[in-house]
């Protein structure tokens, strides 16, 4: 690390360690966890839901707090899918089927350890990691100018429709329906009202608050009965908490492997924390010399696909942080939250407000450590509330979401669009469409159509610019090869890691890795 | 032919798309050297009726339209019932009215809990939240019938 990202850290954890950002940071943590650990809400629905509550608040606590749920999450995930067998959230799919069958061989204690040191070490490797890499990134995005821009966006697009499980078209065609939606609204350079129909709150476009919470939250809980949520409890004893010696050793390895793993998948677009603990387990299955553990109780199952979750959506904010690109739909709504408080992420985040960025950085440190912490006294606590029945947790939600979708601008048309949206997510999910893209087209909807009509209007209208600067012709010969890549795989109709990810998403436990 | 899963979605989505073309005719596409406030949503349009197309194409590999279950539906429509008339009633009757009606017939109606407490619930757990946002939060709750 240079002597200047030191000093740098340093201004940060001199913003992380003031105590207002310490609770900040703690108050998200602990609601993230939360997130993770009750069924039918998410991180993206916690995180929209909780984004007005943050408004009163200045960028660095605001952006701390939301990221604190984010990481969160991943942590109180791994809760409800060893002790019940159902994942908190879709990244900890891979943590249910050695987690739980840990659990039932009485070492949920220790499978809970060993999830949460493995998020730990892989958290904290991957904010190191985001030390390291995002500055300089940034300085070198100082070089993109809107051809660029365009590219970068264009390739986003792809890599998301490219790893997606549910296939390059469907991808692709909820992509288009998010940039669509973004369309909505007056035009920023001509003051064109575009599909307002006389509704004059549509003027300002289709905020991403209603149409996350409608899709992730209100969707999946019209998608869940409550008499399809068991509410069985392996309670995990507390006496046996620490894993033996075995059990450390086994782990060790899978841990470094997913911290490493994890975070070079968060930095591509896409659901990048599901697809890391699903690659990881894949690996560790592999070099296993005892993979026929694997689903009956692996510790690697439990510390490889944990750490790898974690460790993606660390890496997840580089981009974000340094190239001001949302790789999936959290780091959208985080993207959406900064902008609300004046703060544009991208290149010149670390130069304009390096409070902002390096306090942010350094709060994450300090959260991890949060999270080890909470994470293991207080799991009695979480399995408590994991009692609470369904029947009486959902109507809570939904109430959270009316609140929460209101009072971005106090405008009930928000609360009806994500109604709207709730019953569009439901229907989604019934025809097999992921609606993470949309969420992501809504969001860069407005950058990629500046940044379009910018390079066309500085080309006098020649589509040839996208091709004549390097950096824009380099991002577009990777375009090509993933859409070739895409192509390929649809042509050999393969059954490759994509379709056993949506098989495993789809909880058939069969043929995993 | 057997009607299958990608040729409601892909057909849907078609028609969506000529629906919005349709209602794009007032704004002007522009040129290439200055574009114009229709370009990009066109060009969006056209890209989902390809891609919609495209799913039509292989819909033959889907699954059967009746494959797919429905049990859930009934309960998704009573919630979405209930919750487009708490919507309704938020702004005229106020949060804590809206919310604690929205709260009582989900947990008493659809989710059949005992009466006394479906109403303990709805009303504390409304009562709570106010506290919470309304008046620690400082979140401007709509008053309604309070105003």
């Amino acid at each position: 690390m240079e002597a200047t990202t030191l000093d740098s850290l340093a201004l940060g954890f001199s913003v992380a360690f003031r105590p207002d950002v310490l609770f900040y940071a703690f108050l998200g943590c602990l609601v993230g966890t939360l997130v993770g650990v009750l069924p039918g809400i998410g991180p993206l629905a916690g995180i929209s839901i909780l984004l007005p509550v943050t408004f009163g608040l200045d960028a660095t606590k605001a952006i701390v707090m939301l990221a604190g749920i984010y990481y969160g999450s991943q942590y109180g995930g791994s809760t409800t899918s060893i002790l019940m067998r159902i994942p908190g959230e879709a990244a900890s799919v891979m943590t249910c089927i050695d987690g739980y069958a840990m659990a039932k061989r009485g070492r949920a204690g220790a499978a809970l350890t060993i999830a949460a040191v493995g998020s730990f070490v892989a958290g904290t490797m991957g904010v190191i990691l985001l030390t390291v890499v995002a500055p300089p990134i940034a300085k070198f995005a100082l070089a993109f100018g809107p051809p660029e821009y365009t590219a970068l966006l264009v390739l986003g697009l792809l890599f998301l429709a490219y790893m997606s499980s549910t296939g390059l078209p469907r991808t692709l065609l909820m992509a288009a329906l998010g940039l669509l939606l973004g369309c909505i609204g007056i035009d920023v350079m001509t003051g064109h009202f575009r599909y307002s129909f006389d509704i004059k709150e549509l003027g300002d476009g289709i905020g991403i608050v209603p149409v996350a919470v409608g899709l992730f939250g209100l969707g999946e809980i019209l998608a869940t009965p409550s008499k399809m949520v068991s509410e069985k409890v392996v309670p995990p004893r507390l006496a046996e908490l620490l894993p033996n010696r075995q059990e450390w050793r086994q782990s060790v390895l899978p841990i470094a492997r997913g911290s490493v793993l994890g975070f070079l998948v968060g930095i591509v677009p896409g659901s990048a924390h599901i697809i890391a603990s699903f690659l990881s387990y894949g690996v560790e299955k592999r070099v296993s010399r005892t993979p026929e553990e694997f689903g009956k109780g692996a510790v690697a199952g439990v510390a490889g696909p944990e750490s790898a979750n974690n460790a993606a959506s660390t890496g997840a904010f580089v981009p974000m942080l340094a190239l001001g690109l949302p790789t999936g739909p959290v780091t959208a709504v985080l993207m959406a939250a900064l902008l609300i408080h004046g703060v544009p992420p991208g290149p010149m985040l670390v130069n304009e407000h390096p409070q902002v960025f390096w306090g942010f950085i350094a709060s994450m440190y300090v959260g991890n450590l949060m999270l080890l912490a909470l994470n293991l006294p207080l799991v009695g606590v979480f399995v408590t509330v994991l009692r609470i029945p369904y029947a009486y947790l959902y109507p809570l939600i939904i109430m959270f979401c009316i609140i929460g979708v209101y009072e971005v601008n106090h405008s009930i048309v928000d609360v009806w669009i994500m109604l709207i949206m709730g019953v569009l997510g439901y229907l989604l999910r019934k025809f097999d469409f992921d609606p993470a893209p949309l969420v992501l087209g809504l969001v860069i909807a407005p950058i990629f159509e500046l940044s379009l009509r910018q390079s066309l209007i500085m080309s006098n209208g020649n589509w040839l610019i996208f091709v004549e600067r390097p950096i824009a012709q380099a991002l577009l010969i990777v375009c090509a090869v993933v859409l070739g890549l895409s192509a390929l795989s649809l042509l050999g109709k393969r059954r490759d890691w994509r379709a056993k990810l949506a098989q495993a998403e789809a909880g058939d436990g069969s043929d995993r890795g | 032919m057997q009607l299958r899963r990608d040729h409601v979605a892909g057909g849907v989505m078609l028609l969506a798309g000529a629906l919005v073309l349709a209602a794009s005719t007032d704004l002007p596409f522009g040129t290439l050297a200055s574009p114009g406030a229709g370009m990009l949503p066109t060009v969006v349009i056209v890209l989902m009726s390809a891609f919609a197309a495209l799913l039509l194409l292989n819909a033959g590999a889907s699954p059967p339209i009746g494959a797919i279950a429905w049990t859930d539906a009934g309960h998704a429509v009573r919630v979405v019932g209930v919750t487009a008339a708490a919507v309704a009633l938020y702004i005229p009757f106020g949060f804590i009215a809206s919310m604690a009606l929205l709260l009582f017939v989900l947990t008493f109606l659809v989710e059949k809990k005992p009466f006394i407490y479906a109403l303990a619930f709805s009303g504390g757990a409304t009562l709570s939240a106010y506290l919470v946002f309304g008046t620690l939060l400082n979140a401007p709750l709509p008053r309604g019938l309070w105003h």
